[in-house]
């Protein structure tokens, strides 16, 4: 995973998706395996038609004699059917484990990667990462592919049939079958451009349309409403004018592919018709029958079908082209070395964590911390103060985990483990106690209760008619910030880590619930615990038994005067 | 408040938006006509020529048995061939000009949901604007405007088609067009009505459960470090397992129900051929029909295969389209509550000139599903030319109080009073342009400075533009700007720092006259030398008007707002006088 893709500009997109269907060949080639069955099938059918046709008009063979023929054309439209199914099923069937799989290596890797390299990225942007590029590559394995192959097998099988039966007509189907390729070219950079255009118009109008929404309040308020109504009109009905100006081209090749088999269907009836009149007498035609002649006709359709049916599929080839690209965006990141490696063992006694000449490098922008010799001892309070940017978060990143030192060494006591708590706690969907048990999975209601009175939000809860199992929304609707913060901190109760690690954790706080905050983890001190709190904060940097300032990068420690 | 409609059919459901679609029925009519034109060219070339080669066969050998025979070759030829190119053109055309209605009733669903949107309050607001929100929508647009093209046409085209074959063969040979029309009409039936019926329930489903899974993903990602430090990760991940392996049960479901419908279709085709044939070869050896006719029709049954393919696909996901038309008409509903009265125009109270009294009387605010009021029963007073500050930290409730002034939010209980007149008698258009207010979430259109800054003076002219930049002292940024005032903003002003879209904004202000002006945190972002520069220049504006500002804390220095008469404190939703 580490060794760059992206060697000599685009990343190689292609190869990831053929090396996914790669892992899938199975379900795939019986895809294939199928669609050749339906081939088969469709001249077989084919074929019994035309002689049925023949044996009543020419052989003036009685109705009754053809119902065998008949009874296999159904056996054989059965066979089809179930072949139809089972192409389609398996096409799927290879997409949904391709795609779970897909989605699996995305969560682990980005576990790997972990929450030092999602500081600053837009989650809900990766969680729809997640969602619809992923889902974006479906119609790529489900059809694309396995139509791909067909579009090569299915014609040759159709002419090897065509050929045997009248060599001349089949010639008309060899003369489209070099122009096969080219209009496939053809289909695909008009797809492509088409797609591509499409895409980004489609864009920038959905873009539009969402400024002008994220925008509503402000157009309220200067009452503007209306014209903003008028505008979106306006905007949708511009990009209608513009993109009919690149459609009228687009549609062309497959306007010709269209032609191209409607004009094989004509030329060949009518070269058959004509042939069988005896008009020609060249080559193969004074030989033409009606079994064979109205044989050739019915293939010719079938000739074209596969192409056309390819046409349709092309625009989940380019989905799952521009779906490829911003996900082996995420896969190419280089997750932490150091992360998820065991930390060694303290070497001073009772040291619960220790840093040695530990520095933190971030990719393009060099050293950002360090080199830092640290110590912290059970009970300690060390509040870390220094401007926004500094590098507090990245020191608790470090002394969490999340990033590895890029030289020196972080060791920790046997069986320590921590708490975190920052800014933005995590809300999950579910009720206060299911937003609790992260912390502790197994905690009672009465230790849960416990820790949110510690945390202040007692009497709160309490007060509530369903108490713990009161419903929090998504994201924590029904929560105030304030509230958000100490449900967090009622988890660090639960949890008895003895490390505690906190990221300003009185920022955007009103007094009072500020006050709340600062009792809450005087208790927490008290208990024993060791706290490391990044803070602005005059109380807590006056609780704290240790200061360290950071300024980038370099940490000098203030005796407390 | 969204009203529950569970129970309401699909059709109901879909009626609204085929009330909009029927506004352009002669366009639809016109489309489905070129559809059909093409289906019946793609059914006359191969009917033809299967009755041209039989005719042409059937000829050649009276000839070869020096029997004299003739046959007229030259109009099925120029059939033929007009059948082929008849078929290609329509079928471009068809595409064109069917793209072209898509994207028109595109415009006319945006601009329905947009002129939706404008009316909902302030709250329902806030939870869509969350991207992921607007996603949705768009996405729901877009299924909607999809129903035309991918539900309507081809369903009712396959259905003329059908109805359409039958009668031509019922010309020549009526039992094999009632035989072979009855079962094509059953198997119609069940590739639209049948395939949605097996689908409905996973096809709507699916949305949530993606949304679900995103909802989940959110979570697990913002919250990683504190799921990492308590070692839940594992735990979360496989509750994330058990959301996805749903939502792939869904989708082995529909797809298994999409090839089922694409297999039966091609069965159907197949088993309609036969029995056309079969009833044909009846008629033929009873001497009611030519060979060459027999012939024709089974080939045009084979043709049908055209008309029905698209149909199961497009009917299994049927719900999904009933779900995006639920949720928008969830929408619309929700807008026509009477959340936000809007009073008749120029009609009402006589409303008084200069700076406007505003006045709570024992307000209360809640919000669906919060903890606790986020107004609790407020009282306050600011008198004409007051400046009133009001205190607190996020979440206080001091927002609230701006957007129930500014009538984006309705009370759930007490009353509010502008100039002494109830403000929910104002007038929309006269409230407006009385009432200004500083957002704390500053909204810039990405687009140019000027349509920015004309969003509150439409007419203004260029040099008052400069002033107001002027006077947020943003004129010198912008006259070195290459493009001036066309420079554009960039999404939600993003190509503008904190400072200068809060300063843009103000300067929107200043293009104004009202009589309250309403300041969310107006020196959040600013340095002390920008901020103490505005600080004086919006003493004076502010003389004759009535401010209310809304501060987190009032702090001394630059970042005081200027000429603060009084100032209250809220804390959780209650007023605590400073």
């Amino acid at each position: 995973m580490a060794t760059p893709r992206n060697a000599g500009g685009g990343r190689d997109v292609r190869r990831w998706l053929n090396a996914l269907a790669a892992r899938e060949r199975r379900f795939s080639s019986l895809a294939v395996v199928a669609g050749v069955i339906v081939t088969l099938a469709t001249l077989g059918q084919l074929g019994l038609l035309a002689r049925v046709i023949s044996q009543l008009l020419v052989e003036q063979a009685t109705p009754a004699s053809q119902l065998p023929a008949l009874t296999a054309m159904v056996g054989l439209l059965l066979v089809r059917a179930m072949a139809l199914y089972w192409q389609e099923r398996l096409g799927q069937l290879a997409s949904l484990n391709i795609r779970s799989r897909v989605r699996g290596e995305l969560l682990d890797h980005l576990a790997r990667l972990g929450p030092g390299w999602l500081t600053g990225r837009h989650s809900g942007a990766l969680a729809s990462q997640l969602v619809e590029q992923v889902e974006a590559l479906d119609g790529y394995f489900a059809r694309y592919r396995p139509q791909l192959a067909l579009c090569v097998l299915s014609p040759l099988l159709v002419l090897g049939v065509a050929l045997w039966l009248d060599w001349l007509a089949a010639l008309f189907l060899v003369l489209a079958a070099p122009l096969i390729p080219l209009f496939m070219a053809l289909v695909g950079m008009g797809a492509e451009r088409l797609n591509r255009e499409q895409f980004e118009a489609v864009a920038r109008l959905s873009g539009h349309f969402i400024d002008r929404v994220r925008a509503i309040t402000t157009l309220q308020l200067f009452g503007r409403s209306q014209g903003a109504i008028a505008e979106v009109h306006a905007a949708a009905d511009d990009y209608r004018r513009r993109s009919m100006r690149t459609l009228r081209i687009a549609f062309l090749s497959s306007a010709v592919l269209e032609f191209f088999a409607s004009v094989a269907i004509a030329v060949v009836a009518i070269y058959v018709g004509f042939g069988l009149l005896g008009y020609i007498t060249y080559g193969p035609s004074p030989d033409l029958t009606l079994f064979s002649g109205l044989l050739v006709l019915l293939l010719a359709p079938e000739f074209f079908q596969p192409l056309r049916t390819l046409a349709q599929h092309y625009h989940d080839r380019a989905a799952a082209l521009g779906a490829a690209d911003g996900l082996l965006a995420i896969l190419e990141a280089d997750p932490d070395p150091v992360r998820g490696a065991d930390a060694p063992p303290t070497q001073a006694p009772d040291a619960l964590l220790e840093l040695q000449g530990a520095c933190v490098t971030q990719p393009g922008r060099g050293r950002t911390l360090g080199p830092l010799d640290l110590c912290l001892m059970p009970g300690e309070v060390v509040a870390l103060t220094g401007s926004s940017g500094s590098g507090k978060s990245t020191l608790l990143q470090l002394l969490a985990g999340f990033v590895g030192p890029g030289r020196g060494e972080r060791r920790l006591a046997d069986g320590t483990f921590f708490a975190w708590m920052d800014q933005r706690p995590l809300l999950i969907r579910g009720s206060l106690a299911d937003n609790l048990r992260l912390a502790a999975p197994e905690a009672s209601d009465h230790a849960m209760r416990e820790a949110l009175g510690k945390a202040g939000l007692g009497e709160r809860v309490e007060g509530l008619p369903e108490g713990l199992e009161t419903f929090i929304g998504e994201r924590g609707v029904g929560l105030s910030g304030g509230q958000a913060q100490r449900l967090a901190l009622a988890r660090v109760f639960l949890s008895r880590a003895p490390l505690v690690l906190l990221d300003e954790p009185t920022a955007s706080l009103d007094a009072e619930t500020e006050a709340l905050v600062i009792v809450a983890l005087r208790a927490l001190m008290e208990e024993g615990r060791t706290l490391v709190i990044a803070t602005h904060h005059p109380a807590l940097i006056a609780m704290a038994s240790r200061r360290l300032v950071i300024e980038a990068g370099t940490v000098t420690e203030v005796v407390h005067g | 408040m969204a009203d529950h409609r569970s129970d309401a059919t699909l059709l109901a459901a879909l009626r609204p938006w085929l009330s909009l679609l029927a506004l352009r029925r002669g366009r639809l009519a016109i489309g489905a006509a070129l559809l059909a034109l093409t289906l019946a060219s793609a059914i006359g070339l191969l009917a033809l020529s299967g009755w041209f080669i039989t005719a042409t066969g059937l000829t050649g050998l009276l000839l070869a048995a020096g029997v004299a025979a003739n046959l007229e070759v030259y109009v099925p030829g120029g059939g033929i061939r007009f059948f082929a190119v008849s078929r290609t053109v329509s079928r471009y055309l068809e595409r064109l000009y069917n793209h072209d209605t898509v994207l028109r009733l595109l415009a006319d669903l945006r601009a329905r949901l947009f002129g939706v949107l404008t009316r909902l309050d302030s709250q329902a607001l806030s939870r869509r604007r969350a991207s992921d929100w607007l996603n949705r929508l768009t996405a729901d647009i877009d299924t909607l405007d999809s129903l035309y093209l991918r539900l309507l046409a081809p369903a009712g085209v396959a259905l003329l088609a059908i109805l359409g074959l039958s009668a031509f063969l019922a010309l020549f040979a009526p039992r094999v067009a009632l035989g072979s029309g009855a079962l094509l009409l059953i198997g119609w039936l069940w590739l639209t009505l049948g395939q949605a019926r097996l689908g409905l329930a996973a096809s709507r489903r699916q949305v949530n459960e993606l949304e679900a899974l995103r909802g989940r993903l959110v979570e697990k990602l913002q919250g990683m470090a504190e799921l990492e430090a308590y070692g839940s990760m594992a735990r979360r991940r496989r509750e994330l397992a058990a959301i996805e392996e749903r939502l792939y049960r869904g989708q082995r479901r529909l797809g298994a129900c999409v090839a089922l419908g694409n297999a039966l279709a091609n069965l159907l085709v197949g088993l309609a051929m036969l029995l056309a044939l079969w009833l044909a070869t009846q008629a033929w050896a009873a001497g009611q029909l030519s060979g060459p006719l027999m012939v024709m029709m089974a080939l045009a049954m084979l043709a049908m295969s055209e008309a029905l393919a698209a149909l199961p696909a497009a009917f299994t996901w049927l719900g999904a389209t009933w779900g995006a038309a639920e949720r928008l008409n969830e929408l619309e509903a929700r807008a026509e509550t009477p959340a936000l009265p809007v009073s008749a125009g120029l009609e009402g109270p006589e409303l008084p000139a200069g700076p406007l009294s505003a006045e709570l009387e024992r307000v209360t605010l809640r919000y669906p599903g919060a903890l606790a009021p986020a107004l609790d029963d407020v009282s306050l007073r600011l008198a004409p030319g007051e400046r009133l500050a009001l205190c607190g930290a996020s979440g206080a409730g001091k927002t609230s109080v701006g957007d129930l002034l500014l009538r984006q939010l309705i009370p759930s209980s007490g009353t509010l009073r502008l100039g002494r007149v109830a403000l929910a008698a104002w007038p929309e258009a006269a409230l407006r342009q009385r009432v200004a207010a500083l957002t704390q979430r500053i909204d810039l259109l990405d687009d140019s400075l000027a349509a920015n800054l004309r969003l509150a003076a439409p007419e203004a002219e260029e040099e008052e533009l400069w002033g107001a930049l002027a006077w947020v002292g943003l004129d010198g940024w912008a006259e070195g700007l290459p493009e001036g005032l066309v420079t554009r903003v960039g999404e939600g002003g993003q190509r503008l720092s904190g400072g200068q879209a809060r300063r843009l904004a103000l300067a929107r202000l200043y293009l104004r006259d009202p009589g309250l002006v309403i300041l969310d945190e107006p020196f959040a972002g600013l340095d002390a030398d920008t901020a103490m520069a505005l600080a004086s220049r919006l003493d004076a504006w502010l003389a004759g008007r009535s401010v209310l500002y809304l501060v987190h804390q009032l702090q001394g220095g630059p970042f005081r707002p200027p000429g603060i008469d009084r100032a209250l404190t809220l804390v959780e939703g209650r007023l605590v006088s400073s």
